[in-house]
């Protein structure tokens, strides 16, 4: 499973990584940086469920 | 698992709580029987993003649009609970059909507040209440919006931006209660450079004058326009609970785990939880999430689960503005500007509580959230 970010719609909200802290984070600029993109597992569970918390739908898992 | 069994567990509602309380059942290692009950028929979505993006966006239909669900659970979609027993623990639903659970969450949400019966008063909540006013909003009609809350504004906002012309009807300054003066001045500035037309007034209602629907304020002003909308706050869904003793003063109150009884919680905007200022419905998509996790843990785990604590995390967009916030609002006084400074330019600000804490914003000014949560602690 490969984490796929729509950067144009990132708003910068960090839920993702609230979410899944191990997997995302934002950059001292606000901008989301992937530290992982390709997940299995466990892993690929909590990027889903980081991809689920996005008010904007900036992320998909797939 | 605390006491009973737990063999089957039933979600009352798909909203972003209804959904978190599911996955968060799974993670904490709930393998049993799992329903979802949404009275919507469409998957649960994202509601921030309905009077934002959705409204916005050209062609893109797809900015509320949540990944598919990953909790198994069996979902049963246009269906909507009517009444529930809690000591045959038995849900009853519209299809005349029940559901037993061991483990029962509330999250029926809320609905707009409404200020009249006309059809002609068009709000703003679920998903066919977006597209239907996008589509109304392709021809440009002229527009009153009625309410001066974050929710009005940004429709306000939206329809501006379609090329509408467009009132909008506040009780005092638009933003004011929700944000604090600092702040609604800021928005209220970019609004009116837009072209926003506010009216200030103690009270709005809505009539039907020689077939033709209208706002009428307290001073007997009367607003004409091809489309009128409110947005003046949200009614909790708890009728189908009347007979349960679990409703008081219209909302759902729950313990700091977000529970009603060891075997029910409730979350999201229905939920009435302690917070520093005592027991407060916090409707926000943050609020729903943590709102849900809590309380799905502690249906697993009981006392066990840790309490709810957590940062309210609000944000808005408007007139070309970005606001993220973290801390109960609204902001009293002006603020400390970390960086930028007064005028409404970017700028990250705080709001010191008397104990040390305080709330930190962020105005068209990229933040790491964490950074903006860790703002608010108390400073050394």
């Amino acid at each position: 499973m490969k984490i796929v970010l729509d950067r144009p719609r990132c708003e910068g909200h960090g839920l993702c990584e609230e979410a899944a802290p191990q997997l995302m984070h934002l950059d001292d600029d606000g901008e989301l940086v992937l530290d992982r993109e390709e997940v299995e597992g466990a892993d690929a569970a909590l990027a889903n469920a980081a991809a689920r918390v996005c008010p904007v739908a900036a992320l998909r898992v797939g | 698992m605390s006491g009973r069994t737990m063999d089957r567990v039933v979600v009352v509602g798909n909203g972003i709580a209804g959904l978190t309380a599911a996955d968060t059942l799974r993670e904490a290692g709930f393998d049993g029987e799992l329903t979802v009950v949404g009275d919507e028929p469409h998957p649960a979505y994202s509601r921030p993003a309905l009077s934002k993006a959705l409204l916005l966006d050209g062609d893109d239909m797809t900015s509320h649009e949540l990944p598919p669900t990953g909790h198994g659970a069996k979902e049963l979609l246009g269906v909507r609970a009517t009444g529930l027993d809690l000591d045959r623990r038995l849900v009853a639903l519209d299809d005349g059909t029940t559901l037993p659970y061991d483990r029962l969450v509330l999250a029926t949400g809320s609905r707009a507040r409404r200020l009249s019966d006309l059809p002609e008063e068009i709000t703003l909540r679920g998903l066919d209440d977006a597209l239907a006013l996008r589509s109304r909003l392709a021809s440009r009609p002229s527009v009153v919006v009625v309410g001066g809350g974050p929710l009005g504004m940004e429709i306000a906002s939206g329809c501006l931006a379609a090329g509408c012309r467009v009132t909008l009807v506040s009780q005092g300054p638009p933003l004011i209660l929700q944000l604090g003066a600092h702040l609604a001045d800021v928005f209220v500035k970019a609004a009116l450079d837009r072209g926003l037309t506010i009216v200030e007034t103690e009270a709005a209602r809505f009539e039907r004058r020689g077939g033709e629907a209208r706002v009428v304020l307290d001073d007997g002003t009367v607003l004409e326009a091809e489309l009128l909308l409110s947005s003046v706050g949200d009614v909790p869904n708890t009728e189908w609970l009347a007979d349960t003793g679990l409703v008081a003063r219209g909302a759902v109150p729950v313990d700091s785990r977000g529970l009603v009884r060891p075997e029910v919680a409730a979350v999201g905007d229905l939920a009435a939880f302690p917070t520093p200022q005592g027991l407060r419905r916090i409707p926000l998509w943050s609020s729903a999430i943590e709102q849900a996790k809590a309380a799905a843990r502690a249906l697993v785990h009981g006392d066990d689960a840790p309490p709810l604590r957590f940062q309210p995390y609000f944000w808005t967009e408007q007139f070309g503005l970005n606001l993220k916030a973290v801390g109960h609002l609204p902001l009293e006084g002006e603020p400390t500007y970390v960086d930028g400074e007064p005028g409404g330019g970017p700028a990250l600000m705080r709001w010191p509580h008397a104990d040390g804490t305080g709330a930190a914003v962020a105005l068209d000014y990229r933040v790491p959230i964490p950074r903006l949560r860790r703002m608010t602690r108390a400073v050394a």
